[in-house]
């Protein structure tokens, strides 16, 4: 513990996290649960890492692997050409919509008990069973978009659509954004807060972190 | 911008420009803290030769900083707004998410108008 006083978690925040964990292990639309637990590992000891290799370099020698890598520690060096090549050397297109959702499920809770001072929560083992298969149809690629999007696309902004193609990654993404940052419903308002921060005051650290990370959004 | 309009909103517009130098505290109450608590997380992993090593003690030093100025559990909120742009700025760049406007500069024909930026 790094502060002097306990930290007591909101119950909905620990929920999200611990759900998202298992998510990360658990059988996904195209990876089992040991593949996808892998990646979760990779995204934690890159985001944690105090030395990385530089983004480029083929660690894991696996294009899922090193992508994962990539996008939990170097995120803003990922470019359409990066992704192509992935693709050339095997990844399903799918199979990448699915890292990402699983890079950013373990990423989330890390980075929180990184910032507060927090154990590093492990990894539930890998859930039992074949990849689900439960992929959006049809597909269509987007505009707005590197990957294949749920029919129709760019119909919605470029984040929302972003892991439609898979929906239980979906479905994480916007569990852990309600908990950690506001509902799509709370957006609208200006001035909806938790009683903590002010709105104003979570769209200065959201500003900055997004700024610092050299991410456009 | 969310900083802008919200501020604008909340009666006391913020001074935007502060997310560019995560100096000063652009207006918002406790926003130097929360700068400083953001640079610190964010710096403890942002590249090669930038390594959590070097951050630690300044990470322990903004979070007790915050915490001291504040309470425990608005630094954990501000650690989970940390923890979702931490992820939305990967989901955006692991997908290639580009705003509508981009498409229209290079003669894209699209029809999408919505200004939301959904939670990014």
């Amino acid at each position: 513990m790094s502060t002097d006083s306990p930290v007591d978690i909101r119950e909905d925040l620990r929920l999200a996290h611990r759900l998202a964990l298992a998510h990360v292990a658990a059988p996904g639309a195209t990876l089992d649960g040991a593949r996808r637990r892998r990646i979760g590992e990779v995204a934690i000891g890159a985001y944690l890492d105090p030395g990385p290799q530089p983004p480029w370099v083929p660690v894991y020698g696996d294009p899922l692997l090193d992508a994962a890598r990539r996008l939990a520690r170097f995120a803003d060096t990922l470019t359409e050409a990066v992704y192509a090549q992935a693709l050339a050397e095997g990844v399903e297109a799918v199979e990448w919509v699915e890292m990402v959702g699983v890079v950013i499920a373990a990423v989330a809770p890390t980075a929180f008990a990184h910032a507060a001072g927090l154990p590093i929560l492990d990894l539930p083992t890998p859930g039992d069973g074949p990849p689900t298969g439960l992929i959006a149809s049809p597909l269509v690629s987007a505009t707005l978009n590197w990957v294949p999007v749920a029919a129709p696309a760019d119909q919605t902004a470029s984040v929302v659509q972003a892991l439609s193609a898979v929906p239980a990654e979906w479905d994480n993404l916007w569990r852990l954004a309600e908990a950690q940052y506001m509902s799509d419903a709370q957006m609208s308002d200006p001035l909806w807060n938790r009683g903590t921060l002010s709105r104003p005051q979570m769209e200065l650290v959201a500003g900055r972190l997004s700024l610092v990370r050299r991410c456009f959004f | 911008m969310m900083l802008s309009w919200s501020s604008s909103e909340d009666g006391h517009p913020a001074e935007v420009g502060v997310l560019l130098t995560g100096e000063g505290d652009g207006g918002v109450p406790f926003g130097s803290e929360l700068l400083r608590f953001v640079d610190a997380s964010a710096n403890g992993n942002n590249g090669p030769g930038e390594g959590a090593g070097g951050w630690v003690e300044e990470l322990e030093a903004a979070r007790r900083a915050l915490v001291a100025a504040t309470t425990v559990e608005f630094m954990v909120d501000a650690a989970a707004v940390i923890a979702n742009f931490e992820m939305m700025t990967r989901v955006a760049d692991g997908t290639g998410a580009r705003f509508p406007s981009e498409i229209k500069a290079v003669g894209d024909s699209s029809t999408w108008t919505s200004a939301d930026r959904g939670t990014a």
